[in-house]
């Protein structure tokens, strides 16, 4: 059942297009990550969303409802800011009880609902305190415990986590995930950090420009990246590039990055090669391993640096005039300037074309 | 000498005019403060030592009771106008409204007059044979009557529109401050609640500005006890006392007549009013920074 439908929606700031048509339909209980560099448009579509922003054209549906011309109040959904946006003058319990007094809805059904969403945010001990005696992983439990009670159609989430320290935003992004998990709430998030994208989304929707570039599970999307920016923008360290081109040979097709020459005959081509065509071979880091013996494609590279992060040795490899990086265990520590032969993994190999920078 | 003034070089930077304001402020206020304890006419004299004899006939003195009540009447009537509708003012102008700096400018404006300016344009305005009274007439409303001026009992009023006139443009400016201060993000969060505008504005909002309350309400009545050149330009005290002011009034027995340590004693008392203002202003604004 489709909870959320985006229909060629548009977004123009006078000349300047934010949104270019975008189509996205969302299923009842999805978690989907909206995720792009900033000034991709992932933060007004959201806005558009909950009705913060109007669109220029397009419509939006939400629960079969087109809510186009609907205050953001009647839409059914409830948001989470970055900035936490708690009212600073109440207390906890009246920032969470606030809106649906606003309803109307009596006190009876609302302190009970309040404590409820208190205790499994684990926030019932701060109902009584102020925003201001709060750190900021307990505002953002507000926030979200603000967000809970008011039970809606759609949560939508505006950079929640930005604004904490690393290890917290790693528990509560684990928190999120749990909460999405018990409540099965249909859900839109929007993140620059595509550790939050790959970890929360059901689906996520890659961004630039405007433009959705690509849809899909995170695994696909990390895996068969569609473009040449998608899979540049996710992974770190980032993807390894060879530029090259395409070789027919009697039936078989290879990729000559210069180098070496890259059998493709595993490889599942979207569009059919050509003989000579200019292409970008992408291979991810934790793809070029050292070398076990019984890979069907190895090469011997010089080490030229290496950058030890603690469960991984990043090595970067000299091949012909470029460079790439492959991503050791951290017991395989080579030693500088001594070749040693690693092993490619080609079932993860991404050839786009260099001029369309589609996949191909 | 190098290294004491490499040491102590902001000290020594600040000395100049710590010592102008030891002279001249604290300095000043002690020898206002002794003369008001001596009989003093027109001419400080310290063998005419009389104690507190000037504060009792401060305070037997009618006129000063004319002029200390009014400093509360007037005090307390151009807060509340000023503020509610520089407030008022602040969030209509803070509605993204077109043209937003023009009428900034018009609100900002009256503030770079000058109080003696100031008085003598409403002087002009309510004067019933030259300003509005006449030009009402004129557009056929004959029975239009603003004779605040002349009437001991509404003159009050003339003085709280012409300082509110004044004192609305910095009001609004610092309301303007405080309201652009505001996360973005609360607005939208109270939309996405179902909160009506006013209601963000009387719950949340205002609440958020009472830093800027505090301030404005300490700076509205410095210029309330200090208020002076607006009453001497726009009703001179009159008609007879009736709109006098503390400061008119220390000014007319320090300089008309002859009685420099009445005078001496009513300027202790402002300062005392003041101080009563200030005091708790610092003391919760240092406690707030601590």
């Amino acid at each position: 059942m489709i909870d959320l439908r985006i229909s060629n929606c548009n977004k123009n700031y006078g000349s300047l297009r934010v949104l270019k048509d975008i189509n996205l339909e969302i299923e009842r209980g999805e978690f989907i990550v909206l995720l792009g560099p900033s000034g991709c448009g992932k933060s007004t579509l959201l806005h558009i969303v909950a009705g913060l922003d109007r669109l220029s054209a397009g419509a939006i549906e939400i629960g079969g409802r087109d809510v186009t011309d609907v205050e953001p109040k009647d839409r059914d959904i409830a948001m989470v800011f970055q900035s936490y946006a708690l009212y600073p003058t109440m207390s906890v319990r009246s920032n969470m009880e606030f809106g649906l007094r606003m309803r109307g809805k009596p006190m009876s059904e609302i302190r009970p609902l309040v404590e409820e969403k208190a205790r499994m945010l684990h926030i019932d001990h701060l109902l009584d305190r102020r925003p201001s005696q709060l750190s900021g992983g307990q505002r953002q439990r507000v926030a979200i415990g603000r967000a809970l009670v008011r039970d809606p159609k759609v949560f939508l989430f505006d950079e929640p986590l930005s604004n904490l320290d690393a290890k917290l935003r790693a528990s509560m992004r684990t928190e999120i995930k749990k909460l999405h998990q018990s409540l099965g709430t249909t859900a839109i998030y929007v993140t620059h950090d595509q550790l939050e994208a790959m970890t929360l989304a059901t689906r996520m929707v890659v961004m630039k420009a405007g433009e959705i570039q690509q849809v899909g599970k995170p695994e696909e999307v990390y895996h068969r990246p569609v473009n040449l920016f998608v899979a540049d923008f996710l992974g770190n360290p980032g993807m390894n590039f060879m530029k090259g081109h395409l070789r027919l040979e009697g039936g078989r097709v290879s990729a000559d990055v210069g180098a070496a020459t890259i059998p493709l005959d595993g490889y599942a081509f979207d569009t059919a090669p050509t003989d000579g065509q200019a292409v970008v071979v992408g291979l991810r880091p934790e793809s070029v391993q050292p070398s076990t013996g019984g890979e069907p494609f190895a090469l011997t590279l010089k080490p030229t640096l290496i950058e030890h992060t603690g469960s991984d040795n990043l090595v970067v490899l000299a091949m012909g005039g470029e460079e790439i990086v492959g991503k050791f265990p951290s017991d395989m520590l080579p030693t500088l300037g001594e070749p040693v032969t690693v092993g490619f993994d080609l079932s993860r190999l991404s050839v786009f074309d260099a001029q369309t920078e589609r996949r191909i | 000498m190098r290294r004491f003034l490499q040491r102590h070089v902001s000290q020594v930077a600040l000395s100049p005019s710590l010592a102008l304001i030891a002279i001249f402020l604290y300095g000043f206020i002690a020898y206002t403060a002794a003369v008001s304890t001596t009989n003093s006419k027109a001419f400080p004299r310290f063998d005419t030592f009389v104690g507190l004899e000037q504060y009792w006939r401060l305070f037997h003195t009618p006129r000063w009771h004319v002029a200390f009540t009014n400093m509360f009447l007037f005090g307390g009537l151009f807060l509340l106008v000023t503020i509610s509708l520089g407030l008022l003012i602040a969030i209509l102008i803070d509605q993204r409204i077109r043209a937003e700096s023009f009428f900034r400018s018009i609100v900002m404006y009256p503030m770079a007059m000058s109080f003696v300016v100031t008085g003598i344009i409403w002087q002009w305005l309510l004067n019933p044979t030259l300003g509005i009274e006449v030009m009402m007439h004129q557009l056929g409303f004959e029975s239009f009557r603003l004779d605040w001026l002349t009437n001991p009992d509404t003159v009050i009023w003339a003085l709280v529109v012409a300082a509110f006139w004044q004192g609305c443009g910095l009001v609004m400016a610092l309301f303007l401050a405080g309201l652009r201060g505001i996360d973005e993000d609360i607005w939208k969060a109270a939309a996405v609640d179902g909160i009506p505008a006013w209601r963000v504005y009387v719950f949340i909002v205002i609440p958020m500005l009472a830093p800027v309350f505090l301030t404005v309400v300490v700076l509205l009545s410095l210029s309330i006890v200090r208020a002076f050149d607006l009453v001497v330009a726009l009703t001179n005290g009159g008609p007879g006392v009736s709109s006098d002011l503390p400061s008119v009034f220390m000014f007319d027995m320090a300089f008309r007549r002859t009685n420099l340590g009445l005078s001496a004693a009513s300027a202790v008392v402002m300062l005392g009013t003041v101080l009563a203002i200030l005091i708790p202003y610092l003391y919760i604004e240092t406690r707030e920074r601590a």
